[in-house]
């Protein structure tokens, strides 16, 4: 049974929605930056890196939000079978994947700011700047950005990767504790 | 400076015609920066050489004739400038210079308006340029803002001309001390 809040034995409909949400956006987010930013200054650049932008301010606003919720809903009991060192791990790469899905957005938008190139939200709301024009502020958070986001796609390996070894080898239920249907 | 306006006055007393005196444009003392919307946000730069000449009578502007560097625009990113720079945008190889002169400049009140032509990348247009002149110290000092449509212009053809992305209105503010020549 589909349940709001997160239960010993799965996570709750709020918890997975918001999973799987930042999951698919974090996915085009990576596509859309990586592919914006091997494009020379041009009209598509400008284009993507907007979208890119507004994106990653939707993740911000996301993993706040699901941060807050993680904060009054815990999540589900590792298994037992678990080794200690295995749930320190997941433990780990869980809360550095949540620092880094908050920096990474912070430090595109301290960059675009820095940068002067301001966040206009989907043509939607003027987003305002964290920072005055600053070019050598701006090539710093570049830097901070690409840093972020490298550790979160190495990151993102491990997790997806520890998640399988749980469906596959293990078949302990862990995954399924995240997923929407029943095992 | 003091006997030079007595000397003015008494001329243009005698002569009120050609009472002209004329002024440079003090590039090192003013400002001339821009704001265009990329992707609907407010995106700014400006300009670092500039100059001209301006001349007035009985505390009136009579004739302006001022220039700017394109090639010493500036707006954040080193790449964006260099493409500023390009062919698409100002062109500066081809064309070094951005000219305005006015033709007669008319009292409006407190502001001034000149009627003049801009040129740009060898396109020109008539252009009323709204400014203000106040003498507080030794110096007066032009500024004023204007909106130009850049396409007119031919900044930012080819795929830059999508106003959806990159607004057609560039609003630009300008500052200028004059000095006595």
């Amino acid at each position: 049974m589909a349940h709001l809040g997160s239960t010993n034995e799965s996570y709750g409909i709020i918890a997975q929605a918001f999973h799987w949400l930042v999951a698919a956006f974090v996915l085009v987010q990576l596509a859309l930056g990586l592919y914006a930013a091997s494009l020379p200054v041009s009209l598509a650049r400008l284009q993507w890196l907007s979208r890119h932008k507004s994106l990653g301010l939707a993740i911000l606003a996301l993993m706040i939000l699901r941060l807050g919720w993680r904060s009054i809903n815990r999540p589900p009991a590792l298994p037992d079978s678990m080794p200690h060192w295995e749930r320190r791990a997941a433990a780990t790469t869980h809360w550095l994947l949540y620092v880094l899905l908050v920096l990474a957005p912070i430090s595109g938008w301290l960059h675009a700011s820095a940068a002067g190139l301001s966040v206009n939200w989907f043509g939607l709301v003027q987003v305002p700047d964290l920072l005055p024009k600053n070019p050598e502020l701006s090539d710093l958070f570049k830097q901070t950005h690409r840093i972020c986001v490298a550790l979160l796609a190495l990151l993102l390996v491990g997790h997806v990767g520890a998640a399988l070894r749980h469906a596959v080898a293990l078949r302990d239920g862990v995954l399924h504790r995240i997923l929407p249907w029943e095992a | 400076m003091m006997l030079r306006a007595v000397v003015l006055l008494a001329a243009s007393a005698s002569l009120p015609a050609s009472a002209e005196e004329c002024y440079r444009v003090d590039g090192h003392n003013g400002s001339v920066s821009f704001e265009v919307k990329q992707a609907g946000a407010p995106f700014r730069g400006k300009f670092h050489r500039f100059g001209g000449e301006f001349c007035l009578s009985e505390r009136r502007a009579t004739r302006i004739d001022v220039w700017l560097d394109p090639a010493t625009v500036e707006a954040g990113l080193p790449e964006i400038d260099a493409a500023l720079k390009d062919r698409d945008f100002f062109a500066v190889d081809q064309y070094p210079r951005i000219v305005y002169t006015s033709h007669s400049v008319e009292a409006r009140g407190s502001t001034l308006l000149a009627h003049g032509v801009l040129e740009i990348k060898g396109k020109r247009h008539d252009l009323d340029v709204p400014f203000s002149l106040q003498r507080e110290r030794d110096n007066p000092i032009v500024s004023g803002t204007l909106t130009l449509n850049r396409l007119a212009y031919g900044i930012g053809i080819g795929e830059w001309s999508n106003t959806k992305w990159l607004s057609g209105e560039v609003n630009v503010e300008f500052r200028a001390v004059l000095s006595a020549k």
